[in-house]
């Protein structure tokens, strides 16, 4: 068990993961300005370095990182999932939402 | 944690992190004067560019503010401002007379008046002796850290960016902040998608307007070329390295300010006021414009944080560059001064970015940069808000 992962802020719903990793494999989440570690893990494939569900999140919830909004799902994503541009959709800038 | 550092108090209550004598060229003709001075006479800094004249009159101003903002610079001195004939809303006159009213010793060499350019060269030379002897009998005084302006900058961004360096920039800003000292941050460009983060850390609501102002405007200048950058942004390589969204990109960068209240913002190269806290100048992300506007407003030391590595340093501003990327910082460290990768391996934000803070001190009170070891001066550059003419 070596994966890691960073939770940049307590209520981001998103964490990083360090290197790259495989369905099924463990993380251990450090949670930044907590003295605690959560493990989850991986639901799919995360590629180095990206993004994947610290808590189930629905369509429709936004992305919380940095403690702050990121973006939108744009499906359910459950825990362990990679989080990139194919479920999450920015919400800034949208012609189509206006 | 250190609250002091060893600089220069100059007439006008700046404090100085180095005492260089600042060769200032007013125009393009006038550069290979500054730099024959400079490669005869130790411990003088050139500023020469491609400016200064056939500008438009905002444009020329742009140009003439950012000119005397680092003669102005408390790491200056004293100044020799060159001038090639005459030029019209940029002298070396004009310039030469805003930098004396901070009270440092200021000369104007006329390229024309003073008998071509090699007898310029000549007096200059002698000027730049004079200068040296005169200010080197300055010895460093023990000043509180809230004489800092600490610059804060980015470039060659990737998703380390927001998770390891730039947080460590941030916690020195705070540091910085929570002592009395003022932390100026810009890239107009990379605040696109941050604006809930500026409302929310503005002051005043008439601070937060005006840096939405300055957002819209470079929204606007992108829009008036035709092109539409919000289709580019993330970029592909973003996208590759994990960022999702604008939001994910600007609030990457937005680490790099820190958790104290923004108390005011400025135009490019404006000087900014005398209290403490987080200050916003607008510039364009383009390094070099971004670092000399800072630089015009008395910045004395910046982090340049990156996620790729990076050459860049301003002349007469101390730049050290930093990564949380080991392999750039593998590939770049010739010219990077810190390395925080080791964030990834466990290292507490605090731990990192306290090493940080120390060598910023360090370099305040007069540890050489890789750059200034080198004698490397790649960033000066004055935005533009116009054609030449």
């Amino acid at each position: 068990m070596s994966l890691r992962a960073l939770v940049i802020h307590a209520d981001d719903n998103v964490a990083n993961l360090i290197g790259p990793g495989r369905q099924g494999e463990e993380v251990a989440c450090r949670v930044e300005g907590q003295d605690r570690e959560v493990r989850v893990a991986l639901a799919s494939d995360v590629p180095s370095n990206h993004k994947f569900a610290f808590a189930d999140i629905k369509a429709g919830d936004l992305i919380v990182k940095y403690g702050m909004t990121i973006g939108k799902a744009s499906a359910d994503i459950p825990r362990g999932v990679h989080v990139h541009v194919h479920n999450v959709e920015s919400t800034r800038g949208r012609g189509d939402l206006a | 944690m250190r609250d002091h550092f060893y600089g220069y108090p100059r007439p006008d209550g700046q404090v100085g992190i180095r005492n260089h004598v600042l060769m200032l060229s007013g125009t393009l003709y006038a550069n290979p004067t500054c730099e024959r001075v400079v490669h005869s006479v130790q411990n003088t800094i050139p500023i020469v560019h491609p400016l200064g004249r056939c500008q438009i009159a905002p444009d020329l101003a742009r140009t003439f503010r950012t000119l005397v903002g680092h003669g102005r610079n408390p790491n200056a001195g004293a100044v020799i401002v060159i001038d090639h004939f005459k030029e019209q809303g940029c002298t070396a006159d004009d310039i030469a007379h805003q930098i004396a009213e901070s009270g440092k010793p200021v000369e104007v060499v006329n390229i024309r008046r003073d008998g071509g350019a090699l007898s310029a060269t000549a007096k200059a030379t002698r000027l730049a002796i004079e200068f040296n002897r005169r200010i080197t009998r300055q010895q460093r005084e023990r000043v509180p850290l809230s004489k800092l302006v600490y610059g804060i900058n980015c470039g060659t961004s990737d998703v380390t960016s927001g998770l390891a360096h730039n947080r460590c920039v941030g916690w020195v800003a705070d540091r910085v902040i929570e002592a009395g000292g003022r932390a100026l941050v810009a890239e107009t460009t990379e605040m696109m998608g941050g604006e809930d983060l500026i409302c929310a850390r503005a002051k005043t609501p008439e601070i937060a307007e005006k840096i939405l102002g300055f957002i819209r405007a470079m929204e606007q200048s992108i829009l008036a070329c035709g092109v539409d950058m919000r289709g580019s942004q993330p970029t592909g390589d973003n996208i590759e390295g994990g960022l999702s969204t604008i939001e994910e990109k600007s609030l990457g960068a937005m680490q790099k300010w820190g958790t104290k209240p923004i108390v005011g913002a400025v135009d490019y190269a404006d000087p900014i006021g005398e209290q403490s806290g987080l200050w916003v100048m607008d510039t364009p992300g383009h390094g070099g414009e971004s670092i000399s506007g800072i630089a015009a407003a008395g910045s004395q030391v910046m982090s340049f944080s990156t996620g790729g590595g990076h050459t860049i340093n301003h002349p007469l501003m101390i730049t050290m560059r930093l990564t949380g990327n080991r392999e750039s910082w593998e590939a770049m460290q010739d010219t990077m001064e810190l390395d925080v990768s080791d964030i990834f391996d466990g290292t507490p934000l605090e731990e990192a970015a306290g090493r940080l803070f120390d060598e910023v001190l360090d370099i305040c009170d007069g540890k050489m940069t890789k750059a200034e070891a080198l004698r490397e001066w790649n960033g000066f550059a004055i935005n533009r808000c116009g054609p030449s003419v």
